[in-house]
């Protein structure tokens, strides 16, 4: 890919021929109002019909904004781009606009190819006709001719996993087959440029694979892809380069992973800014008899004694627990339990001062509980602390329950389910 | 001695050629500012569409006759129903219509067919269109697919409700001029007529769910501009004016009138009519195309 910063200057050398899709300072508006919306497509359909529209569609009409603003890249044969950004960023409305659907309102784009969206069309399908109609008005609203469906038929089927079902109408069909069937005649009208929007989360595990490796043998073939997806891992394995929308505009753009960490990294940041200030919830036991030790804060420090507001893969950090001891407590047990907040809250570390046989004795009155990590093992992402600390066994004094904090990363950590120091020399003997 | 080579391996061909590179470009400006480039591009994406259009065409008439235990039959009723309707007020008194130069039921019944058949050709392209909004959302298809689809959707319906009117013949024993094997080129005026409006209404459709609700209730109201249900007034009045204005009149009463009689009343008007359906249909077909993409930004995807 060819990335042009927004004064059209082209980074790497130009081999135009080969190239498949060159999109040059493309814009875009929308306008929030229906009603609004509606009168400004009437007024721009008769403006279109007497020829009064220009080449720069530049002035936002009330109630309306950019949904994408000045976007350029070129993408060569072979190649695959990446799309990342938050919900209507406009990654969806870059695609509409490259498939040809709607116009931009400022720059161009010149496609030599055929363009195919894959799309799981499951929802498109006539639910009374059988899967072996639907599957001929599908691929030919794709663009395939009946021989190249007639050749490609019994491939559509065996890929879907229908089987026997085809003559079935597809209102019998499980949302599943259906969906399948959909994408196994998305994906074999072998296009030279294929837009993938979010459509990989079609289907079970088994059958994702399948289609990721359907997709590595079209591109080995030469076709061109621009992909959009929320896993980082996908798009990483797809793609070479990748574009970083937000809000319209492009925010950086170039090779695939340093685009993948700074999108990362600030959709962590934006999500920690609003938790952070309510992410220490502290509950505490109510019960008297054994409430010698009270946990007042949780927070992470520095080195420096400074409160640490996101959490570094791989660098120190040290945990802090505010105490306030209302007698002396000789054996005073910290357990630490971390979870990772995803699916299934996997359990991913417990530690125990018990289990590390050291005696912590806690004086009467202020005490700070430092557990120093000298290297933070855990992988970027979000995680849940429960803190539990206890006089003696089984006495528990008080506890936080859910201790909210996101950890981020300046290493790739792709394939790494956690953080592991090293250093690296080759040893001459 | 000959060097000895491996034979050259097969090249892996694409089983059909293709137009070896297909470029398109996207402007903001309006298209109309290239024409010969947009007419070009237009005449192409005809002669693509044709192929998608039978396939949609299949797709459609075998699920609207699937789900149903009446099935063809439904195509043939509604003209029934309203001839019956008709003939039983003509005889009881309550409608005085006049003479017609058939028998009324036939009259009648024709008409209905007729006239069925040029307002389905203003609908359904509206409704193929409706149905199809989460494709045309998706993917770049030739539009001009739709509309073809509706019109042998049409001429589809027509050709079940012959049979009816061959029926009909044969009951009231009624003579068939010559002048029958020109009729289709007037049903066809007739069709295009109709198509015309649906072209020009489908992308506002889109928009505006106003045209979905007014567009019946307009042909309703046409409908009785119209000689279907009465022979075509002599008299000078404004509804005589009205309904030899009406440019429906001389096609659908030429198109009865070579089928039966073969005398026709109207040839001139039936002309310029067909001007009229011709020249309007390349008008809506213009429109339809350069109002697709702002239609189509308004769907949601």
């Amino acid at each position: 890919m060819t990335l042009m910063a927004s004064n059209q200057k082209v980074v790497s050398t130009p081999q135009s021929d080969d190239v498949v899709l060159s999109v040059q300072g493309v814009s875009k508006k929308f306008c929030r109002d229906l009603k609004r919306s509606l009168l400004y497509g009437v007024r721009d359909i008769g403006k279109e019909f007497l020829g009064l529209r220009g080449e720069k569609n530049d002035k936002l009409r009330k109630k309306e904004f950019w949904a994408l603003q000045d976007v350029s890249f070129e993408l060569r044969r072979g190649e695959a781009l990446g799309l990342v950004g938050k919900n209507g960023s406009g990654k969806s409305t870059l695609l509409r606009i490259i498939a040809g659907l709607i116009k931009p309102d400022v720059g161009m784009v010149r496609v030599n190819g055929r363009v195919a969206p894959l799309i799981a069309l499951g929802a498109g399908f006539n639910p009374v006709l059988t899967g072996r109609e639907n599957i001929y008005a599908n691929m030919s609203i794709l663009g395939l001719s009946k021989e190249e469906i007639d050749e490609r038929f019994d491939e559509v089927v065996e890929f879907a996993e229908i089987g026997e079902a085809i003559d079935s109408p597809v209102q019998s069909y499980s949302s599943g087959m259906a969906a399948r069937l959909g994408f196994a005649s998305a994906i074999h009208t072998n296009p030279d440029i294929l837009l993938i929007d979010e459509v990989l989360a079609v289907g079970d595990l088994k059958f994702r694979a399948k289609c990721n490796r359907k997709l590595f043998r079209l591109r080995q073939n030469g076709a061109t892809f621009i992909l959009v997806s929320h896993n980082s891992q996908v798009l990483l394995s797809a793609c070479n380069s990748a574009i970083y929308l937000a809000l319209g505009k492009v925010v950086t753009s170039g090779e695939a992973k340093s685009v993948v960490v700074k999108y990362e990294n600030d959709l962590f940041l934006n999500e920690a800014a609003g938790k952070s200030k309510d992410s220490c919830i502290t509950e505490e036991i109510n019960n008297d008899e054994f409430r010698e030790i009270k946990i007042n804060d949780c927070v992470f420090i520095d080195d420096q004694g400074r409160i640490v507001e996101l959490l570094k893969t791989s660098e120190a950090v040290t945990l802090c627990l505010r105490c306030t001891a209302y007698e002396r407590v000789d054996e005073v047990i910290v357990r630490l339990i971390f979870r990772e907040l995803s699916d299934f809250n996997e359990l991913v570390l417990e530690l125990s001062s018990k289990a590390d046989e050291e005696e912590l004795v806690m004086e009467l009155g202020e005490n700070d509980v430092l557990i120093h990590l000298s290297y933070l093992g855990l992988k970027p992402g979000l995680y849940s602390l429960r803190v539990l600390i206890e006089a003696g066994a089984r006495n528990t004094c008080d506890r936080v329950d859910s201790f909210t904090f996101r950890v981020q990363s300046s290493t790739i950590m792709s394939n790494c389910s956690f953080y592991q120091p090293r250093s690296w020399k080759i040893s001459n003997s | 001695m000959k060097e000895l080579r491996p034979p050259p391996k097969q090249m892996h061909r694409p089983s059909r050629s293709r137009p070896e590179i297909y470029t398109a470009v996207y402007r903001p400006e309006s298209e109309m500012r290239r024409p010969l480039q947009l007419f070009n591009r237009m005449w192409q994406d005809l002669l693509a569409s044709r192929e998608l259009a039978w396939q949609l065409l299949k797709r459609d008439i075998s699920a609207q006759y699937r789900q149903s235990f009446l099935g063809y039959a439904w195509a043939i009723i509604p003209p029934i129903v309203t001839a019956a309707g008709f003939t039983f007020a003509s005889n009881a008194k309550v409608l005085n219509v006049g003479t017609t130069d058939l028998p009324y039921p036939a009259y009648v019944m024709f008409s209905t067919v007729l006239w069925q058949t040029f307002s389905e050709a203003i609908t359904l392209p509206m409704r193929n269109m409706a149905q199809s909004k989460m494709l045309l959302a998706k993917i770049n298809f030739p539009r001009e697919a739709l509309i073809l689809s509706s019109m042998g959707q049409v001429f589809f319906n027509f050709a079940i409700k012959l049979i009816l009117i061959v029926g009909m013949f044969l009951w009231f024993g009624m003579p068939v001029a010559a002048s029958v094997i020109l009729a289709p080129v007037a049903l066809v005026h007739l069709v295009l007529f109709g198509i015309m409006f649906g072209t020009l209404l489908a992308p506002l459709s889109a928009l505006y769910k106003d045209f979905a609700k007014g567009v019946p209730l307009l042909i309703g109201m046409w409908l009785f501009l119209t000689p279907v249900v009465y022979p075509v007034p002599s008299g000078e009045g404004l509804f005589g004016f009205f309904v030899k204005l009406n440019p429906v009149t001389p096609l659908l009463v030429t198109t009865r009138e070579l089928a039966t009689t073969g005398v026709l009343s109207d040839p001139q008007g039936f002309w310029w009519a067909s001007l009229v359906a011709l020249v309007g249909l390349m008008f809506a077909w213009l429109l339809y195309r350069l109002a697709m993409p702002y239609a189509i930004e308004r769907m949601s995807s």
